[in-house]
């Protein structure tokens, strides 16, 4: 005990920043490639969203970060322990909560969270004073007494935070912390995901884009079990707005517009969205400056199209993850 | 070893919580009070009939020993229905999980499992002893034959138990847990009537028949504690709880 705190102090004192990192995973179930090569690293008080469609390996990748099953190749190491090689020292600074609830339905919520808070060796004299502050800082003091079972979805999914976070461990990983919860509860779930960055290191699994959008710094893509793209949530976006696209919709003589807006420099792939009502689609390249849409508008009215319509497409994240997956 | 405790605990308060663990002291007290019922009175019967046919009463000792024999047998239901649910239920629930990623070894959460079913059963077979005592009060048998059989008894249960969790930590369906726990118990309980017909006096009938659980009752229902039969007992114990860590440490690097 002594020896994990002294050893603790000293890699803050060092200034050790990096809290997981995950070099190499790969795992196969069966004929099943689930995870190919997946590395990225977490640096201290970050928050970073897992994003993949569902069937994608976010799972398994927490899964083995957490020590729940093995990879075939690779490591994963939380606070520079490995988890596989020393998964006792790994395991006191994590606290994971996993896709489906590890909840026990005959227990009342805290004795199932002091329960936790016991097995990730909270000392006996401070499980009580941590579990009622966690319980308030869920909000879930009311139902402390109640039977987990008889809980509604969004007061069990509370009760599993509870069990993740009861120890204070440093890092914090999450796997679709917001599934089945109403709007409330999302938004409720996000704003306490922000109130604990700084302190504790996050990942975060999802499919929704919007939500590792709003609550994350960086972003980890993954697709088919591989890593396809990561960067912070700025850098992402700023891909795709480097290409900017473009939606025109015309009175007349679509194709006619399509063949003189190839001819311009600049002009990315015009191509017709619509036929019936006139629409077309087209990108600028990096060069292009505004001044060419001028020249657009210009042609559409001189050429007589009859300009109906001329908006910027909004590109985020969504798209990128599109983009990217497919 | 708090970590020991802990998941003992919880185990214990989760199967009085659930009407299961009521259902099994239901039906063991329940089965043993039938059984204690029909041999006493046979007993007693066979007493007052004795003088008029010329032969020897029945001992108390017998009867004694008629009663153990069939909580041998009991047990054999009720073991499996005590270690289904320790681990394919919390593999099947995910709640396997909570324990997996706490910082605990799975010595530790087997060991936490087999004292919670143990304790369960003790207290179970503590509860059974009202009939013995019964006899004990009423009667005047052997005082130490009581105490060694349920010794024995709770030897054997021990290394029942251990075999029960094994079988549960393969599987996430208790049903199938059961099932394969409880016909693994019978074809103990029966290798020594089976082991003449397979090798009749050879090395292997020797090898099955030590192998078989009720042979090494004998002496402790006999009032005698021997090294061999109590080394027996622990081994096997000893033997599947290791199993259990082995089949639950692999699931980390499988």
């Amino acid at each position: 005990m002594w020896l994990g705190l002294a050893e603790h102090k000293l890699w803050s004192n060092w200034g050790f920043s990096r809290m997981i990192e995950v070099s190499g995973l790969s795992k196969r179930y069966g004929a099943v490639q689930a995870l190919r090569d997946v590395s990225f690293k977490v640096e201290s008080g970050q928050i970073v969203g897992f994003l993949g469609a569902n069937g994608a390996g976010k799972t398994t990748t927490m899964d083995i970060i957490c020590g729940c099953i093995g990879a075939d190749s690779g490591s994963a190491r939380i606070a520079g322990y490995d988890i596989m090689e020393q998964p006792l020292e790994a395991k006191r600074r994590l606290g994971y909560l996993p896709d489906v609830a590890p909840l026990h339905g005959e227990m009342r919520v805290a004795d199932y969270v002091s329960f936790a808070a016991r097995l990730h060796k909270v000392p006996s004299t401070r499980v009580q004073q941590q579990v009622t502050e966690t319980l308030e800082r869920l909000s879930l003091g009311d139902v402390r007494n109640r039977l987990i079972g008889n809980l509604s979805k969004g007061y069990r999914q509370r009760v599993a935070f509870a069990q993740a976070i009861v120890h204070n461990p440093e890092v914090l990983v999450l796997d679709e912390p917001t599934e089945g919860l109403d709007p409330n509860q999302i938004l409720h779930v996000r704003e306490l995901i922000r109130s604990l960055a700084g302190q504790h290191t996050i990942i975060l699994s999802s499919h929704i884009l919007s939500e590792v959008q709003n609550t994350c710094d960086q972003i980890v893509i993954i697709h088919n079990g591989e890593v396809v793209q990561q960067g912070s949530v700025a850098e992402l976006a700023g891909q795709l707005q480097a290409v900017r696209t473009y939606r025109l919709r015309v009175a007349q003589n679509v194709d006619q517009l399509i063949e003189s807006l190839s001819t311009m420099g600049h002009v990315l792939s015009p191509r017709v969205v619509n036929s019936d009502s006139c629409e077309l689609e087209f990108g600028f390249s990096k060069e292009a400056n505004e001044q060419l849409l001028d020249d657009i508008a210009r042609m559409v009215i001189n050429g007589g199209y009859g300009l109906r319509g001329l908006a910027a497409q909004t590109r985020s994240l969504e798209d990128v993850f599109f983009h990217i997956t497919h | 070893m708090n970590a020991v405790f802990t998941i003992a605990w919880r185990d214990i308060r989760a199967t009085f919580a659930s009407p299961k663990g009521c259902a099994i002291f239901f039906f063991f007290l329940g089965f043993m009070g039938v059984f204690f019922y029909n041999f006493l009175h046979t007993f007693v019967e066979l007493t007052q009939r004795a003088p008029m046919f010329g032969g020897e009463a029945p001992t108390l000792e017998q009867l004694l020993r008629a009663l153990f024999y069939n909580l041998h047998f009991i047990l054999i239901l009720v073991i499996p229905a005590v270690t289904m649910s320790s681990f394919s239920e919390e593999r099947r629930n995910q709640t396997i999980r909570l324990l997996q990623t706490s910082p605990i070894t799975a010595t530790q959460i087997v060991l936490g499992k087999f004292l919670a079913s143990a304790a369960v059963l003790a207290l179970a077979l503590a509860c059974s002893a009202v009939y013995p005592l019964f006899i004990k009060v009423f009667g005047n048998p052997d005082g130490s034959l009581i105490l060694t059989s349920y010794l024995g008894i709770f030897l054997l249960m021990c290394a029942q138990l251990a075999f029960g969790l094994w079988v549960s930590s393969m599987t996430t369906n208790q049903f199938m847990a059961f099932l394969f726990t409880m016909f693994g118990l019978f074809l103990l309980l029966i290798l020594n009537w089976l082991a003449p017909s397979v090798n009749s006096g050879g090395l292997m009938e020797t090898v099955l028949k030590y192998v078989a659980s009720t042979d090494h009752l004998d002496m402790f229902f006999k009032g005698m504690l021997t090294v061999s039969d109590v080394t027996y007992f622990v081994c096997f114990a000893a033997l599947f709880l290791f199993f259990t860590n082995v089949v639950l440490d692999s699931q980390r690097w499988r």
